[in-house]
């Protein structure tokens, strides 16, 4: 008896502080988003609107909806291009692959920057006037010369996608290394000799063993990048218009900046839908492997 | 079908060298046994017949095709590996099917030479299943109905039995005997251990430090070694080396006991050869000389006697149904016509005129 009350008494600071800083934020910002939750009046939150924030972004908001399908793609293309790319390098840099494993150091170094820092160092080399790219875009296809990346809106996306894949593909990459490592090699040259080319053995005995390690990577890029903010806050504020204002985004200007608390707190929870989802399935893949 | 011919192979690691230029032929139809301590460069020379490592230096031919700069898959051999390389992701059936599938075999063709293959292992009701929910054993044969389920020009065997246990391995070996002398298809088999190499083989090739120091059919190999080494690493146990010398035509141990006639001119350091089956096991006084049990041991269908000679310990073959104990006199007698003279700085054989 004794023993198990102290058992709960150690485990007790813990708890207290997942509860405070994870259930009751999540909790209260429910609570918030049945609210008018106005920052700019006074008695905040000013009582409760049932559904009607849900309603509103659902029906009265065309930005809401311009978010989600920006957020949309640009969850698509990264997934899919960070994935595609991590598996292309870690094939070449995992054991037994073309380059030397000397460079793995220096393929971390992107991931080991923090995403604002990324935001910021693309836009600057995105400049139309000093920007490093723009530099090298002119001096090669002179057409292309001064073009406002950033001004453009597909181009300020594409901008947008390429800074977070450039960034994600390290860490992808060291993770789908150890994938391979763990894929027999023996598996590997049974297909040799058994007659598959390079392309089969990859997509016969390969992508197969991979898929449990690919699986997780994908779940976990994604959860990543539907909640990307940071990066797109420093490099194109969501612009221009709201080009590339992603969920995230659309929470952080209406909560913050136009003081409805209520409102993006009610997107706020959306988002979490489908997150839930991944969540679930990025912690049955996980779980299922270490069984 | 075709014979194997590697024309002075060589394979380095930097300053490590694995196979040292080395030649050898192995005939058409032929089951050649590449046997050696790990490190001896066997696996590394399958490994470069089969194109999985490429050669530092020589030439490969299959057929009268040279290999070496073939991919594995245009070498038409099948493999069987020592962990059994099966698709862990495929069931049995395409595990089998895979060499079929992938070298664009017609579909109606794939399935009867599955079953065939599976048949001539004893697999077929297991081809709905994964690799997984099969023993070692069965997993083996997997691997092994894979390689047989076309006709390649040659087979490569890459310890194949060494993950089995002791019983299991006895059986698979019978079968492996009886399945390629069914198939006749050249086969380079490669193991450390010498019962596999002595039962499997037409000739056995016994490699050291990458190099072949004998080459010859199991018989010979075993009856006619050509150097210590061979002696020492072929029969079980391992063949009684003496040291000593020999004087006005007879072998002195190094203790100074006058041993055995042998047909060689006097030399002051020589290595005498003798398996425990050519050491006769008598009363005391009645063998050539007495000695001392230093362990006694019964196997059952023999008995082995560790004996004290001097400062050495050998071992002799007993009947079936001797008993003694430890610490026992016995006399021994040697077989004169089963002895080997070996040079002890170069370890080759010194052949009796």
């Amino acid at each position: 008896m004794r023993d198990n009350t102290l058992k709960y008494l150690l485990v007790l600071p813990a708890v207290l502080v997942v509860f405070a800083t994870a259930i009751w934020p999540l909790v209260e910002s429910l609570r918030l988003s049945f609210t008018v939750g106005r920052l700019n009046k006074p008695d905040f939150p000013q009582g409760y609107l049932g559904f009607e924030n849900y309603t509103w972004a659902f029906w009265e908001e065309p930005a809401f909806w311009n978010s989600v399908w920006v957020t949309g793609i640009y969850t698509v293309l990264t997934v899919a291009l960070t994935t595609v790319l991590a598996l292309g390098l870690a094939m070449l840099l995992a054991p037994g692959g073309r380059l030397r494993s000397g460079v793995q150091t220096l393929l971390i170094l992107p991931f080991a920057m923090s995403p604002a820092l990324i935001g910021v160092s693309f836009r600057f080399m995105f400049n139309p006037e000093f920007g490093l790219f723009d530099a090298f875009f002119g001096a090669v296809f002179p057409p292309l010369a001064d073009i406002s990346w950033l001004a453009h809106p597909q181009l300020a996306f594409a901008v947008c996608v390429m800074a977070d894949v450039w960034g994600w593909i390290p860490f992808l990459t060291l993770v789908l290394i150890g994938g391979l490592a763990s894929v027999p090699q023996e598996t590997i040259e049974a297909a040799q000799v058994d007659g598959a080319s390079g392309w089969r053995v990859f997509r016969d005995v390969t992508l197969p063993q991979l898929a449990p390690v690919l699986a997780v990577v994908i779940i976990l890029k994604s959860i990543f990048s539907l909640k990307t903010f940071d990066q797109i806050f420093m490099l194109t504020n969501g612009g221009p218009g709201t080009a590339t204002q992603t969920l995230s985004h659309y929470i952080y200007f209406n909560g913050m900046k136009y003081g409805q608390i209520g409102y993006s707190a009610s997107v706020a929870w959306l988002m979490v839908i489908p997150m839930i989802f991944l969540t679930y399935a990025y912690a049955k893949f996980v779980f299922r492997k270490a069984s | 079908m075709a014979e194997v011919i590697l024309k002075n192979l060589t394979k380095r690691w930097g300053d490590f060298v694995g196979v040292d230029d080395q030649s050898l032929e192995i005939h058409d139809r032929e089951f050649l046994v590449l046997l050696g301590p790990s490190g001896c460069g066997k696996t590394t020379t399958m490994r470069m017949i089969a194109g999985l490592e490429d050669p530092t230096g020589g030439e490969i031919w299959i057929g009268d095709r040279m290999v070496n700069d073939d991919l594995p898959k245009d070498r038409d051999v099948a493999m069987v590996f020592q962990n059994y390389g099966l698709y862990p992701h495929m069931t049995i059936f395409d595990n089998i099917a895979y060499p079929l599938k992938v070298r664009g075999t017609p579909k109606p063709e794939i399935e009867p030479k599955v079953h065939e293959a599976a048949e001539k292992v004893e697999l077929t009701q297991f081809l709905d299943r994964k690799p997984k929910a099969l023993s070692g054993g069965q997993r083996q044969r997997v691997a092994l109905a894979r390689a047989i389920v076309r006709t390649p020009k040659v087979f490569l065997m890459d310890e194949p039995l060494s993950n089995l246990d002791a019983k299991l391995r006895v059986t698979m070996r019978a079968e492996l005997k009886h399945l390629s002398r069914q198939m006749k298809i050249t086969t380079v088999y490669v193991t450390h251990d010498q019962i596999e190499a002595m039962t499997l083989a037409d000739r056995v090739a016994v490699m050291k430090h990458g190099v072949i120091q004998q080459l010859g059919t199991p018989d010979k190999i075993y009856n006619d070694p050509a150097n210590l080494f061979v002696a020492g690493f072929i029969g079980s146990p391992a063949m009684n080396l003496i040291n000593g010398s020999v004087q006005d035509g007879m072998f002195v141990t190094t203790g100074g006991t006058r041993l055995v006639k042998v047909a060689i001119p006097d030399r002051a350091a020589v290595i005498l050869g003798v398996r425990a089956d050519d050491m006769k096991v008598f009363e005391p006084g009645e063998g050539d000389i007495d000695v001392t049990i230093y362990a006694f041991e019964n196997t059952g269908e023999s008995t082995l006697l560790t004996v004290q000679w001097g400062k050495q310990r050998v071992i002799a073959r007993g009947s079936r149904h001797l008993r003694k104990n430890q610490d026992d006199v016995v006399g021994i007698s040697l077989s004169a016509e089963h002895l080997y003279l070996f040079d002890p700085e170069s370890g080759s054989r010194i052949r009796e005129d």
